[in-house]
């Protein structure tokens, strides 16, 4: 590594983080003076759980099975709805036989088009707060463009019942030929999404080029909770338990869909079994939920079976993408080509971004961005985690390591002869950027610079090794977000808002937030979320949510500290009677003097006693950062190192080792936080050897729709690993400086995997998955 | 054919074909009707409401489901309810509650061995009964024991830490 | 899931009687006896098995491992997968049996699995699992999808124009190589059955599996021992690192006197439609030094009759590795 220059001047500054991954010493920035805390006068530790190893203050309920999830609702009377999907991928429900389901024991109704009563389209949005991937409610008509849609919904006494029934509905179609062909070619026009000097000019020109063509396979996120939703109606008002990673654009969506006015609509959804972007936005089985809970008036439950899963809740589309690097003969590149296209839905343009941080990633004076969509007969596309940013650097990133081998040169070096110094496809200067401060200590960690590039050179204990390498980079936002505060006079205090825990932590992250700014213990915090009828809070998406919470918590409790120390000075009861306002402050949980410690204050519980108040409220919000024009070029990067092991005579690949390094800035907390990285590994070893949707050409099924099926990684296929976060903060986006980490860790891995078989087996595959076969050679 | 009633003693809709059996569930009885066809896993979340327990693909491919049955861990959603009369059942309810948590259950809290709760109940099943199997010492052994149960979320790694931690101690 | 009538014997008499009410004991069965669950309910939910009647046999007095006066091996029908993968005996004089078991499903699925369910464990073939596609096997006649579909884990050996699934089993790939003996009970009273007789190739009635009858009841497998001085072991190859059946398997026996093979006994799994017992690498290997040469001429001679599909060509290799390293591995234990 020693040969490295580190050519970006604001690198210097990551490097001197290299050894302090858990300090919190520095900032990119430092704040204005006059936001610092100046005013106190008595310098004093805080009490704090942020940054510190916090245990999930929802952890008990999890582990022993209290937590209450969308399914494991249960009320009087509920009936269960099972959906019949459509067993052809293109043509024409002709006729409905429900007559012998009818019949059968327990059943209710049985729902299709004609009898289902009116369901309406979603309008369209652009700002994710009433949208949703598939805005056409479900039996609006009897086309079928994709295997699986819902045509029926069978309702009975019990779960055996509604299922029996819709396997005895009798559907009739005029079937025409589906095209789920993998083979992907622009049915819609080519879009540029970027471009700079002139790509092809500098291509064609260039001595050292790379084309190749990379494919991803489409993949179902397969969260274990399966989709449900348990209906209840009273005559006037739905209540909506849903599985769901945006209550408010969840109940946003329905009141459009159902027809209903806002008030008489609340989405619920407490616990969530994970959604990986799967639940960012509601599908067709809710409103058919719904819907019969009307006819009916009673609760129904609707499960989404493993099977439908694969059908009608969003999928990471399939991606072909042809990357086009130039390059001089040191190392320098002289232009960026990516061009990709994905498949989405007969109705719907879903986009796959691959090519989300090609613009920025490396400097280069030439770079043409295109997409394009093909239209196949599937379900609709959505979000998976990072979405366009993983399938897209798995193309780049193994583009980057085939030139770095074109070129004779370490793959890390070629990054860092890369690194630019501002982003140039925005033209703005980077927030917080420390790439090659993830690629050092990774380097380092890893012990890269044993590294041996010879192909199948490396050996340990009669495996051959591989090792790769790949950098990733996610972006930074904040979605808009409303939260409110409430102290209570037994020293405790209630944080809610209309957003959720889909996992990642947010119930203990909110309390830790909320204790460090109060300066009590996070066992004092009550935290309440996934209820529409709290301040509408953020989606759990795009890993935005605490990044989004942080500003308008900190405003909220500054609103309710404001009126605790007005109500301080006003009683007379109290010992600051008569005192100013702005003399006064709440450390460690005391009200006190400023010119005095803390210590010496009385706990706010106390003073709240001694006026008489049961509570005090405050409510903030704070805006989301898409509209306006931006700054700075705000993202999160992380680097992977792979090891993999590679056993020829058994054509056995195992991944041995992983050293990842995240630049997210602060990490509230590193429990949790180290946590989502290591899953995201774990993603994304099977997003690189196993997982794969694969829609059979003649009913354009996909045919492995079960978890036996489509493989997932299990506990055994766990590499060893060491993640490590670089922790700069930047506090532009909020005080903390805490950014994302939820898609991070995904990105880059599967190239950093592709990158380590080749230097195992000297095989490049550039279709994912990579799979046995791909690695035998001659020999299939 | 003799018309049977639409609501059963308890209030409930009389399930045509129902027949009788009784469960001991985390040491409390139950006995019920149920329709043959119903689970293990349905009869325990659906006519019992005891919902610790998960479904996560009901055919034995994830292990969500996972209970103790006579002191052996199974997939319930491939097992009848019916074929368990008389059987002693522990659900994760049965394992501790959040006051007074089973060493596992604080185990997993502690390393972290979730993110989202929903396969956790099944793994802490798993792990229960794990120590009381043929287990070898090794993380690795526990891995390849623990492979029956699929966590989306990954959190693998943290999964095993708890369950040797557990070990470790006992 | 079809509605279906429950009842539950302990006794082996009245389970035949009430089975040979039956119309077949293949695909299509009316009445179905139920043990571990883990193929038939599994099936059941998928429509794939639509039986009227379950019969719960799990208190059948058949849950004994027994060792036998010539130091072979008596396993009850209902021997879970864990208990006889677990047993001592097992363990140490029938190490492929041991290792095949817990190489297959998960722990759970073992402790419910048993040893006679297990011997009739159903093909994971992605078409005779989803009922809207052509599958010759589950409805004879309709065709097979997976012949033109997708095919990867299809079987290469004893494949028909009929049918190509695989058959996914562990523990009859050992048993295959142990040359085990089903004993069954039945209307027209007991008879032993070696398993290389108790599967049927699919040929043109790939619905019919094996050679059990109405009211046919496996109540014992047994095992002789193994020729003294023998090594055995079963490789299991797969994409993910366990809970996943095999892309190919081996089990082997073999038994080297004065550096020459004495003894082999070789079985395959997942290639096959039916557990596959290669007698052509048995012959190669006997009488030949242990190395590996030879190891990969058995593979060869093995595999010589293999017929790929679109997807599959390479399981044909992989086998052929697996076999070889098999066999590796239990002549330098």
């Amino acid at each position: 590594m020693s040969d490295n220059k580190d050519s970006n001047p604001k690198q210097k500054q990551s490097a001197d983080h290299k050894q302090s991954t858990n300090q919190k010493s520095s900032t990119d920035q430092k704040p204005p003076a006059n936001q610092q805390p100046a005013q106190t006068a008595v310098l004093e530790p805080k009490r704090t759980s942020v940054g510190h190893e916090t245990r999930r203050i929802d952890g008990p309920l999890k582990v022993t099975g209290k937590a209450v999830y969308t399914s494991d609702h249960n009320f009087p009377g509920m009936v269960y709805a099972v959906p019949v999907g459509a067993t052809i991928a293109n043509g024409k429900v002709t006729k409905i036989d429900a007559a012998e389901a009818e019949k059968m024991p327990g059943v209710h109704a049985i729902y299709h088009r004609t009898n289902i009563g009116q369901l309406f389209r979603v309008a369209p949005d652009s700002t994710f707060t009433a949208y949703t991937d598939e805005p056409r409610p479900p039996l609006e008509d009897d086309i079928i463009r994709y295997y699986g849609q819902y045509v029926a919904l069978a309702v009975a006494d019990t779960f055996e019942q509604a299922k029996a029934a819709a396997d005895a509905v009798k559907v009739t179609y005029q079937e025409e030929k589906p095209n789920v062909s993998p083979k992907l070619t622009a049915d819609d026009k080519v879009k540029v999404e970027s471009h700079r000097g002139d790509a092809q000019k500098a291509f064609d020109s260039a001595a050292i080029k790379l084309d190749e063509t990379y494919t991803t396979a489409s993949q179902t996120h397969n969260v274990i909770e399966l989709h449900a939703t348990v209906a209840v109606f009273d005559g006037t008002k739905f209540t909506m338990y849903e599985t769901t990673q945006g209550v408010v654009n969840h109940k946003n969506v329905l009141v459009q869909v159902l027809g209903v006015d806002p008030e008489n609509l609340q989405v619920i959804s407490k616990f969530l079994g994970s959604g990986f972007g799967s639940k960012i936005t509601p599908w067709s089985h809710c409103a058919l939920a719904g819907a019969a809970a009307r006819k009916l008036n009673r609760p129904v439950k609707l499960v989404v079976s493993r099977k439908m899963s694969f059908h009608a809740v969003g999928h990471r589309p399939r991606t072909q993408q042809r990357v086009r690097l130039s390059a001089q003969p040191d190392g320098k590149l002289t232009s960026i080509q990516h061009d990709y296209f994905n498949h989405t839905s007969m109705l719907d343009d879903y986009k796959e971004n691959c090519g989300e941080c090609t613009s920025y990633l490396y400097s280069t004076p030439n770079l043409r961005i295109t997409s394009a969509l093909s239209r196949r007969n599937v379900g609709t596309p959505t979000s998976m985690r990072g979405p366009g940013a993983v399938p897209g650097l798995f193309a780049t990133e193994s583009a980057m390591d085939e030139l770095a081998i074109k070129l004779k040169m370490d793959p890390v070096k070629l990054r860092i002869i890369n690194e630019p110094t501002i982003d140039e496809g925005l033209n703005l200067p980077f927030a917080s950027r420390h790439l090659i401060g993830c690629y050092k200590q990774g380097a380092d960690l890893f012990g890269w610079d044993q590294r041996d590039p010879r192909i199948g050179s490396m050996k340990k204990n009669g495996l051959t090794l591989g090792w790769g390498t790949a950098g990733a980079s996610w972006i930074a936002e904040r979605f808009p977000a409303e939260v409110a505060i409430q102290l209570n006079n037994d020293g405790t205090a209630r944080v809610s808002s209309a957003t959720q825990d889909i996992g990642t932590g947010t119930y203990t992250v909110f309390a830790q937030v909320v204790g460090d700014k109060l300066g009590i213990p996070i066992e004092k915090v009550e935290v309440v979320l996934g209820d529409t009828s709290l301040p509408a809070g953020p989606l759990s998406g795009g890993s935005m949510g605490i990044a989004s919470i942080i500003p308008a918590t900190t405003k909220a409790i500054e609103k309710a500290v404001d009126t605790l120390l007005t109500a301080a000075v006003q009683s007379p009861l109290t010992k600051f009677s008569g005192a100013k306002k702005t003399e006064l402050a709440l450390t460690n949980g005391n009200v006190h003097r400023k010119d005095q410690p803390s210590k010496e204050g009385v706990p706010f519980e106390t003073v709240m006693q001694q006026v008489n108040l049961n509570k005090i409220s405050g409510k903030a919000s704070s805006p989301g950062t898409f509209s306006g024009k931006k700054q700075s070029s705000m993202h999160s990067y992380g680097v992977h190192f792979v090891e993999v092991t590679w056993q020829e005579e058994l054509a056995r690949l195992r991944v041995s080792r992983v050293v990842t390094v995240i630049d997210a800035g602060k990490i509230m907390n590193p429990k949790t936080g180290r946590n989502q990285i290591e899953g995201a590994i774990v993603m994304g070893l099977g997003m690189a050897l196993f997982e794969g949707t694969e829609y059979e050409p003649t009913k354009g099924a996909p045919i492995n729709s079960s978890l036996a099926d489509y493989i997932l990684p299990v506990n055994a296929d766990m590499p060893k690993m060491d993640v490590h976060f670089l922790e700069v903060p930047n506090t532009e986006l909020n005080e903390y400086g805490a950014r994302g980490i939820g898609e991070i860790g995904l990105a880059g891995l599967a190239p950093a995997l592709a990158n380590a078989v080749h230097h195992a087996t000297g095989i490049r595959v550039r279709n994912l998955p990579i799979r046995i076969e791909d690695l035998m050679g001659e020999s299939t | 054919m003799v018309q049977e009633a639409a609501v059963g003693a308890d209030g409930k809709p009389r399930i045509a074909g129902a027949m009788p059996v009784t469960l001991k569930i985390n040491k409390k009885q139950y006995s019920i009707e149920v329709d043959p066809r119903t689970s293990l896993l349905d009869c325990i979340r659906e006519n019992l409401a005891i919902t610790g327990t998960k479904k996560g693909c009901d055919h034995g491919q994830c292990g969500a489901c996972t209970v103790i049955v006579n002191g052996r861990r199974i997939n319930s959603c491939l097992s009848l309810a019916l074929m368990h009369d008389g059987d002693e059942v522990t659900t994760v309810e049965g394992l501790g509650d959040p006051d007074h948590m089973h060493p596992l259950q604080d185990a997993f809290v502690e390393c972290d061995a979730y993110q989202c709760g929903y396969c956790t109940s099944g793994q802490l099943m798993s792990a229960a009964a794990l120590l009381t199997e043929q287990c070898g010492h090794s993380d690795d052994d526990v891995r390849e024991a623990m492979s029956g149960n699929i966590c989306r979320c990954g959190a693998y790694a943290n999964i095993v830490s708890a369950i040797q931690q557990v070990r470790s101690k006992s | 899931m079809k509605q279906f009538t429950y009842t539950k014997t302990s006794e082996i008499n009245s389970a035949v009687q009430e089975g040979s009410a039956n119309k077949t004991a293949q695909q299509g069965a009316e009445i179905r006896f139920i043990a571990g669950g883990t193929t038939m309910l599994d099936l059941m939910k998928l429509m794939v098995e639509t039986p009227n009647k379950l019969i719960d046999i799990n208190h059948l007095p058949l849950d004994k491992i027994e060792t036998t006066s010539g130091g072979g091996v008596k396993v009850g029908a209902m021997v879970r997968n864990s208990d006889l993968a677990h047993h001592p005996y097992i363990k140490s004089h029938y190490q492929v049996l041991s290792e095949a078991l817990l190489s297959g499903a998960s722990p759970q699925l073992r402790n419910m699995a048993t040893t006679g369910g297990n011997l009739l464990q159903r093909t994971r073939c992605v078409y005779f699992r989803d009922t809207e596609f052509a599958c010759n096997k589950r409805e004879p006649g309709s065709g097979c999808a997976a012949i033109d579909g997708d095919n990867r884990m299809m079987a290469v050996l004893g494949t028909s124009d009929k049918c190509i699934a695989s058959n996914p089993s562990d523990m009859n790939v050992a048993l295959m190589a142990l040359e085990a003996t089903i004993h069954i009970t039945g209307k027209d009273g007991d008879r032993e059955i070696p398993i290389s007789q108790f599967y049927t190739l699919p040929g043109n009635s790939p619905d019919v599996e094996n050679v059990l009858k109405p009211g046919d009841l496996i109540t014992h497998v047994s095992i002789q021992p193994m020729p003294p001085g023998s090594n055995s072991t079963y490789l299991k190859l797969r994409d993910r690192a366990s809970y996943e059946f095999a892309l190919a398997s081996a089990a082997v026996i073999t038994q080297v006197k004065d550096g020459k093979i004495a003894h082999a006994r070789v079985a395959l799994g997942a290639v096959g439609t039916i557990p596959w017992r290669s007698p052509e690498a048995e012959s190669v290997l006997v009488g030949t030094a242990p190395t590996a040469e030879n190891f990969r001429k058995a593979a060869d001679a093995a595999l010589k009759d293999a017929k790929p599909q679109t997807h599959n060509k390479f399981k044909i290799e992989l086998s052929k590795r697996c076999l070889t390293h098999a066999l590796k591995l239990v002549t330098t234990a």
